[in-house]
């Protein structure tokens, strides 16, 4: 049988297909299927949301009052310390590399799996092993100095902030094994044809993030060992009073948190780019220029991260620099929204569940960017920082962006995963619960800060108390309509409406085999003639005609 | 300017030349790993240096300065594993099989020479001078953190060396298909560079 199917292109080793997965282990559980290695990062992520969800809703509980008694000021500490972490570290960046990066780019470049399925597979594994680890710290007296564990303070945290470093260096490994191997995929095994002007934009959103996960990740990485040494063996790094320096972790800190800020927005670009030109019917405007800038912003991302210190004690010359670049990654992300809002512009727009949720991610997205432009500049920053400002902007672009994009792509790539359309009615009640709850949730932070309230407080000044309320209560609403998600995609599973192949009439490659797709993704490898953008033209793949033809048999297997 | 699909001729010199180009992903996956594995040392290098030029000069009041005529004969020994690791690797892809076993052996025991030398300098700092990883301040904890990661990156290659080198002899790899072998070599000489680094911003500067 070895003899049968010759690969038909030269069959490199992009050609190279596993054999079928039989028993439900390695089919479902220890998977070295990119598809299913996605869903599982998924899933494992919004039951991580779960967790992060709840402790924000005790943290607004705890808010509604201004002397609130609902916890201790310790416990809230720990707290919002772990509903950051978990928000940055086991939801976001999992849900839009991992996840999506993984179920969508292969299918999208033509490949069978990514370069490294092996390793993949143990990416995956570290990550839920890795989120137990942080929230056993609660256990032992979680982390208290918010996400960032600035120094002096984590120093003196409970036990559990060296469980925490040790968790997120467990997560950065996971990170920096998935960049190296999705830089390799999309760098070695795109289908013959596709040169990068060929690719899909969210394709070049992975290609611009694999970089960031692969070199800040193990910066952070540095930071968090040198943090866990000096707690747990008493070397000193960053203790003052001997001879280590605060300000140094933050430096460490922020070279990799700032690019994270990158890896959590440019796969959301990228989705959105895909969702837009879908339901507008048009070519995605500006194909070369968002390309570009997300490289540009990729770049800019290494040179800014002192924006976060201007009140840590730097020298003025080195302020200026830091506050220009600053507002240069203005200029690439302001080029994305203007192309996004021309591919809008005269289109035939379908206003599906996903399109509801990408156009709201660019009046969000946008304003949280704005915001970001203002607290670039020093002197606003003075008078912002530390205030719930920051956690207004923060919010605006993570869950206004980000977060936005998610559902987006989940809308719409959910039919592909599962071969059923997620119901539309309770999609529309979820985006209209979500997007009333989180701007009434946020937009009162913004006079809060501006009025001088600190961000990471128990209790508060009696004058904020109203609008405290008001943002217990909208946030109430914004849970709400997550539920409504969860149950939808749930229930959807079994009740949803039969997908086919392309229920959204999208022209890339992913579309064009069955939903979900057969584990090895193609019958035969396509070729690829041209960008998959022009809804004017016919859809530019050769070799694809056997793909959806049930008499076309499976391609055959290889190796072991 | 829309490509139109119907203007491609059907031999599309990009659909023939990206398929051919499609070669050994393992290399390019190592040589990744090892860009990362070079952001690690050089995070905690830039961390060696801001401490150094944030506190009272350096070395601090109190410690002298490191041995250099010691270290640079041990990095002598370093570097002379590199050459080594170069003829036994050159030897392979010419098939001199029995030259490439001696100079694996050869490079092995040089590695595992720098580790004692390595063991001894730490000993020597231990017992004559006091310094140690968490009581000397910044000064035990950069140069005892830096030089033992590096360290640690030259023991891992020997082990990784030793494996490779019993791999061979029992027939894993062939004069042209030797991945692990190119891997092995590439890991080396990066061990090499590191400590490069390591000793001119510890003994020279
Ligand atoms: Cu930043």
């Amino acid at each position: 049988m070895a003899v049968a199917a010759a690969p038909t292109h030269g069959g490199g080793v992009a050609d190279h297909i596993h054999p079928e997965p039989h028993s439900f282990i390695r089919r479902y559980i220890f998977s070295i299927d990119h598809k299913i290695i996605g869903i599982q990062y998924i899933v494992t992520a919004f039951l991580f949301m779960v967790m992060g969800g709840l402790l924000a809703e005790l943290i607004r509980v705890q808010l509604m009052n201004h002397s609130g008694t609902f916890v201790k000021p310790d416990t809230f500490n720990e707290l919002y310390s772990i509903h950051g972490s978990t928000m940055v570290w086991l939801v976001i960046i999992p849900l839009l590399t991992g996840g999506f990066g993984n179920f969508v780019f292969p299918l999208q470049i033509g490949a069978r799996d990514v370069a490294f399925p092996w390793l993949n597979m143990l990416s995956f594994w570290i990550f839920p092993v890795a989120g137990l680890m942080l929230y056993s710290s609660f256990l032992m007296g979680a982390p208290v100095a918010g996400w960032t564990e600035y120094p002096p303070m984590s120093l003196l945290g409970g036990p559990g902030t060296s469980m925490w470093a040790a968790a997120i260096f467990l997560i950065g490994v996971s990170s920096t094994l998935t960049g190296i191997n999705f830089l390799v995929t999309i760098l070695k095994m795109r289908a013959p044809g596709m040169t990068f002007t060929r690719m899909p934009l969210f394709v070049w959103g992975q290609l611009a993030t694999a970089p960031l996960l692969m070199i800040a990740t193990t910066a952070l990485g540095a930071a968090l060992a040198a943090l866990f040494i000096e707690r747990q063996f008493g070397v000193p790094f960053f203790d003052p009073t001997r001879g280590g320096s605060p300000v140094l972790w933050q430096h460490m800190f922020w070279f990799y948190s700032h690019p994270a800020v990158y890896i959590m927005i440019l796969p959301a670009f990228g989705m959105i780019s895909e969702i837009f030109p879908t339901f507008a019917r048009k070519p995605i405007f500006g194909y070369k220029m968002i390309a570009f800038s997300t490289v540009a912003i990729a770049l800019l991302s290494f040179m800014v991260w002192a924006h976060h210190m201007f009140t840590s004690g730097m020298a003025p010359f080195l302020q200026l620099p830091f506050m220009i670049l600053t507002m240069f990654i203005a200029i690439p992300t302001g080029i994305k929204i203007f192309s996004w809002v021309a591919t809008l512009w005269g289109g035939k727009i379908h206003l599906t569940t996903s399109m509801m949720f990408a156009i709201g991610f660019i009046a969000t997205f946008t304003f949280g960017g704005l915001t970001g432009v203002y607290l670039s500049a020093v002197p606003f920053d003075l008078h912002a920082h530390g205030t719930y400002f920051i956690v207004a902007h923060l919010h605006y672009v993570l869950v206004g962006g980000s977060l936005m994009a998610i559902f987006a792509g989940m809308y719409f790539w959910y039919p592909k995963m599962s071969g059923r359309i997620m119901n539309e009615f309770w999609g529309k009640v979820h985006f209209w619960l979500f997007f009333i709850g989180f701007n009434a949730t946020f937009i009162p932070m913004h006079w809060l800060g501006l009025l001088g309230m600190p961000r990471r407080v128990a209790v508060y000044d009696p004058q904020f108390q109203f609008w405290n309320q008001f943002a217990s209560i909208s946030s109430f609403v914004m849970t709400a309509g997550i539920l409504v998600f969860f149950i939808n995609a749930i229930v959807s599973l079994r009740t949803g409406k039969k997908a086919g192949a392309n229920p959204w009439g999208a022209r890339t490659l992913e579309w064009q085999i069955s939903s979900p797709p057969p584990y090895y993704n193609f019958k035969k490898v396509p070729a690829v003639l041209a960008a998959p953008y022009d809804f004017a033209e016919p859809l530019p793949y050769r070799g694809l005609e056997g793909e959806l033809d049930p008499n076309v048999p499976a391609p055959v297997a290889a190796g072991h | 300017m829309a490509i139109s699909v119907s203007q491609i001729p059907h031999g599309d010199p990009n659909v023939d030349q990206l398929y051919a180009e499609t070669r050994d992903l393992r290399l390019n996956g190592f040589l990744l790993f090892m860009v990362s594995d070079l952001v690690l040392f050089s995070s905690i290098i830039f961390a060696y240096l801001y401490l150094r030029n944030s506190g009272q000069g350096w070395p601090p009041p109190g410690f002298s300065r490191l041995d250099v005529a010691f270290a640079a004969f041990n990095s002598v020994v370093l570097f002379g594993s590199g050459v080594t690791m170069h003829f036994a690797l050159e030897n392979w892809k010419h098939g001199n099989f029995i030259k490439f076993a001696n100079w694996m052996v050869a490079t092995i025991v040089l590695g595992a020479g720098f580790l004692s030398g390595q063991g001894y300098e730490y000993w020597t700092l231990y017992q004559k001078m006091h310094v140690s990883w968490s009581g000397s301040g910044i000064f035990g904890a950069s140069f005892f953190t830096l030089t033992g990661m590096h360290g640690f990156h030259v023991f891992a290659g020997v082990i990784y060396l030793t494996v490779l080198l019993l791999q061979a002899t029992n027939g894993k790899y062939t004069q042209h298909k030797h991945f692990g072998l190119t891997a092995g070599t590439l890991y080396w000489h990066f061990v090499d560079v590191i400590w490069v680094l390591l000793f001119s911003i510890f003994y020279l500067f």
